[in-house]
């Protein structure tokens, strides 16, 4: 039993304090992950009150304040609590300093507080909810949200905060990418969830800076009146959307590329096969990025913006598909005459690779100026964003933490119960939102808290699938930490996948407190299933 | 860490005269009336400026050329914003057929109705004096 | 932490391999950090073109109520402490300390002024009503006709004030440097901090060189 005498970041140094004061990426990372999940469980309780909500016509359980107060809150928890932090902050950084052979990221202390800013923006979200909520949606567009009189000014500050935990993330993450990787890890030998947290970082650098300014202006419209967002004061409410939507667009990308990565590490991994078109990833990562700052304009299409850039706007979102499709062709070029194995990570990354396909597709629709316009601020938008936020981000999250759970706690969970859950999710999830592009195509508004007869058909089957969703989700999760209960242990030198990226050649499970007892020497590529063999060795 | 590049004094003392000596001269030229050109000048003038504080205060010219690429990088960002915002903003209304989101903004605030005319010192003007001007109605 | 050389600087943390990693690590950053700054001004410059090019003939009217001259002087005072804050860097790399200490006290002071004179324009602002928003009261004539001055005046507030937010950070910073190098904790060997500080005070500056034609100088 070496285990119980081998010093891992777990169980060395010992304390609450050596965890609350912790300056090791991997302990900030759990850290992340626990405050993420706990984020999305009531982001999801919030959702599936919505959702009985909408079971049948009529106001039957919440009221129409109630239900504006919780769509609004569903959405800000979700995004600025539990996607945006929980892939980078998470599961980025426990593997970030591994996959790149450091001892650490960069900055650790910025590291911590940057976990700690994060904390303390969302004391501000849960201030909101107990006094009463914000009713405005997650946008907070003007001139609404300088009028209305529930809780606009402690939620923008939250998010304003955990803006700044955001930038320091990412502006880390940089600088370990850039400066931190062992000699002759050359950018084409890095993982690719490396490019991907390259790309989320550069993304959350530059846009977030907008979005803390844009608050920042909004709280000024509503003490002093400033009036340039105001149209009564002389100013354009347009004006807020584009500062709005310069950060929110790019931060879709933000909740994405960071699950791309996951899935190119899964697919490869879990296929025994070389990672088909590893520049062309790494590269569509990089341009996603960055064509990703010139389209917000598609979520403004019926928003009086002049119809110049309604044209230039759409056209450009077209582009879009193109380094999306490059990598979706590649993960399955990479399957290809694999050994693809149904295990826990790849079922979720099939999954993925369904749904945000869909979740994909239905964007170019949506890009589509004369369709947009019909289609706007309906339940196909709402579909089509979940798609591709649930669909892709959040399943590829739960693919990544059933990947490298064994790694990161050296515990196994049980994989028949994780792939029975899978499905779960995966049916749930079709099951919920499928309807909902039907509903939104037949003409039912987002964010109404009833609806005419002729919708109640669909709108219950949504209902009834999402309450398997929850459960399957739920299921999940808890899964994994019934692991920790179990102390289903694996040994420290267990790859159980095969994976051939440093985190799981050159260190143990759990990862020893400064990664790596030696300093790792690079053997191999991160996917050369063609040259080298790598043998799944799981043993308890 | 001798290895790093040392500016000399003398290189640090012509930039900071070249510096105060343009701020002279984006003032002289703001007096000169060039019409739209202005603007441009100023432009040019301050642009001119901060390359010299960026390439060499912030020592630009010796570091790395990564440093250079972030610092241009959040320049072409803003120029993105800059563009694509006012592809919206100098458009509006371009289709004409809502006249009334031509001049969306143009409309002046109604507080102004409420306000009590004032002298140069903000302090409200009684309008039956005579130690002012007369002003008009401000309507 | 095993494997590390008992003979490397106190400077050095653990997980960078050599110095020079560390610094360029720390400089790379900086520039990092400065791109989120300017992008931070940035949309406030959006704000400001947008708005400028809906009202060009306000903005070039209410632009006369500024004091060019009070502008000019804090221009030439920025400058000089972006000149005395570099002076400090050279002096530290040449082993240098009580030049380098005396340099940084000048940028400090410099620093005060700035915000000295900025305190003497934002009252003078105050007293005439000269507001951002629905603050704004001055009706004088030269402004009676103006067509909604109050949001030329938003953006000049928002703007320097956030420009002298800046400023009075870069101050805090500057004295915890002139405390650092008095101790001599800062020396030819190790000067990251202030290489870092000095980067900031340069952006100040530079922002500074933009505001100061937008704003005073708009023909």
């Amino acid at each position: 039993m070496t285990e119980n005498t081998k010093q891992n970041y777990l169980n060395h140094p010992k304390g609450i304090m050596s965890w609350l004061l912790t300056l090791d990426h991997k302990r900030i990372g759990l850290m992340y992950l626990f405050s993420g999940i706990l984020f999305f469980f009531l982001g999801g309780l919030i959702a599936l009150v919505m959702r009985f909500e909408l079971a049948a016509p009529g106001n039957d359980i919440i009221s129409n304040d109630v239900y504006n107060n919780a769509y609004t809150l569903h959405g800000a928890i979700m995004i600025f609590l539990f996607i945006i932090p929980a892939i980078p902050g998470a599961l980025g950084n426990i593997l970030l300093p591994l996959m790149v052979g450091a001892k650490d990221v960069a900055f650790p202390r910025l590291n911590l507080a940057s976990f700690y800013i994060y904390s303390f923006g969302a004391l501000f979200a849960m201030y909101t909810i107990i006094n009463g909520g914000v009713d405005t949606g997650w946008t907070f567009y003007t001139p609404y949200s300088t009028q209305s009189t529930s809780n606009v000014v402690p939620m923008t500050l939250g998010i304003f905060i955990i803006g700044f935990s955001s930038i320091l993330t990412g502006l880390n993450f940089i600088a370990t990418i850039h400066k931190m990787r062992i000699p002759g890890l050359t950018w084409y030998k890095l993982p690719l969830f490396v490019w991907a947290l390259y790309g989320t970082s550069l993304v959350q650098i530059t846009a977030t800076p907008v979005l803390a300014i844009t608050m920042v202006l909004l709280m000024l419209e509503r003490f002093l009146g400033i009036g340039i967002f105001d149209p009564a004061l002389g100013g354009d409410p347009v004006l807020y959307q584009h500062f709005f939507w310069f950060y929110s667009h790019p931060a879709v990308y933000i909740m994405i590329l960071p699950a791309f990565g996951i899935i190119s590490e899964i697919i490869p991994v879990h296929s025994r096969k070389k990672i088909w078109g590893y520049k062309f990833i790494a590269y569509s990562t990089l341009s996603i990025a960055f064509i990703g700052f010139l389209v917000w304009g598609h979520h403004m299409f019926t928003s009086g913006q002049s119809v110049f850039s309604q044209i230039v706007f759409s056209f450009i979102t077209y582009f879009v598909g193109i380094p999306t499709g490059v990598k979706i062709f590649s993960w399955i070029l990479t399957m290809y005459k694999g050994q693809v194995s149904f295990t826990p990570p790849m079922m979720y990354a099939l999954s993925f690779l369904f749904l945000f396909t869909i979740g994909g597709l239905t964007g170019i629709f949506l890009g589509a100026v004369a369709l947009d316009i019909h289609l706007h601020d309906t339940y196909f938008v709402v579909a089509h964003f979940h798609y591709v936020m649930q669909g892709g981000t959040i399943v590829a999250f739960l693919g990544g933490l059933h990947h490298w759970w064994p790694k990161s706690f050296g515990v196994m969970y049980n994989q028949t119960v994780a792939n029975i859950a899978a499905l779960g999710v995966f049916i749930g999830f079709n099951g919920t939102f499928f309807p909902q592009f039907l509903l939104g195509l037949r003409g039912m508004p987002r964010r109404y808290a009833t609806y005419d007869e002729q919708f109640v058909e669909l709108h219950s089957y949504s209902t009834f699938w999402s309450g398997i969703l929850g459960i399957s989700i739920f299921i999940a999760v808890m899964n994994l930490f019934w692991s920790f209960i179990k102390k289903n242990k694996v040994d420290p030198g267990s790859n159980p996948w095969g994976g051939m990226t440093l985190e799981w050649t050159h260190t143990s499970s759990p990862p020893h407190p400064h990664n790596f007892e030696e300093d790792p020497v690079l053997q191999h590529g991160p996917y050369d299933y063609d040259k080298v063999i790598v043998e799944k060795t799981y043993k308890k | 860490m001798s290895e790093h590049h040392i500016t000399p004094l003398r290189t640090y003392l012509i930039i900071a005269a070249t510096l105060l000596f343009l701020s002279g001269v984006t003032v002289w030229v703001s007096y000169v009336d060039l019409g739209a050109l202005n603007i441009v000048v100023a432009m040019l003038v301050a642009t001119l400026k901060a390359s010299l504080v960026a390439f060499f205060f912030m020592h630009l010219l010796w570091d790395d050329k990564k440093n250079l690429t972030m610092f241009l990088m959040s320049l072409m960002f803003f120029g993105i914003f800059v563009t694509i915002t006012l592809l919206d903003t100098e458009f509006r209304g371009d289709l004409g057929l809502n006249p009334e989101t031509k001049d969306p903004i143009n409309k002046r605030a109604a507080f102004y109705d409420t306000l009590p005319l004032t002298d140069t010192h903000g302090h409200p003007v009684d309008e039956h004096s005579d130690d002012h001007h007369e002003d008009k109605d401000h309507h | 932490m095993s494997g590390h050389d008992p003979n490397s600087p106190r400077h050095l943390k653990h997980y960078f391999h050599d110095v020079n990693q560390q610094y360029e690590t720390s400089k790379f950053a900086m520039w990092a950090f400065i791109l989120t700054e300017v992008l931070t001004f940035a949309g406030l410059f959006v704000a400001y073109i947008v708005y400028r090019s809906w009202y060009p003939d306000m903005f070039i009217d209410a632009h006369k109520l500024l004091d060019v001259n009070k502008g000019l002087m804090n221009t030439i005072v920025l400058i000089t402490s972006s000149l005395t804050m570099a002076l400090a860097i050279w002096a530290i790399q040449k082993n240098n300390r009580k030049l380098s200490v005396l340099m940084l006290v000048a940028t400090f002071l410099f620093a005060f002024v700035f915000l000295g004179i900025k305190y003497l324009e934002y009252s003078h602002k105050f007293e005439v009503g000269q507001l951002p928003g629905e603050f704004y009261s001055y009706m004088g004539p030269d402004a009676v006709h103006l067509n909604n001055p109050h949001i030329f005046f938003s953006i000049y507030f928002i703007m320097t004030g956030l420009h002298g937010l800046h400023v009075a950070i870069g101050m805090g910073l500057i004295a915890w440097l002139i405390y650092s190098t008095y101790k001599g904790n800062l020396t030819s060997e190790y000067y990251t901090p202030m290489e870092m500080i000095g980067i900031f005070w340069h952006l100040v500056d530079l922002i500074w060189i933009y505001l100061f034609p937008l704003f005073y100088l708009i023909g």
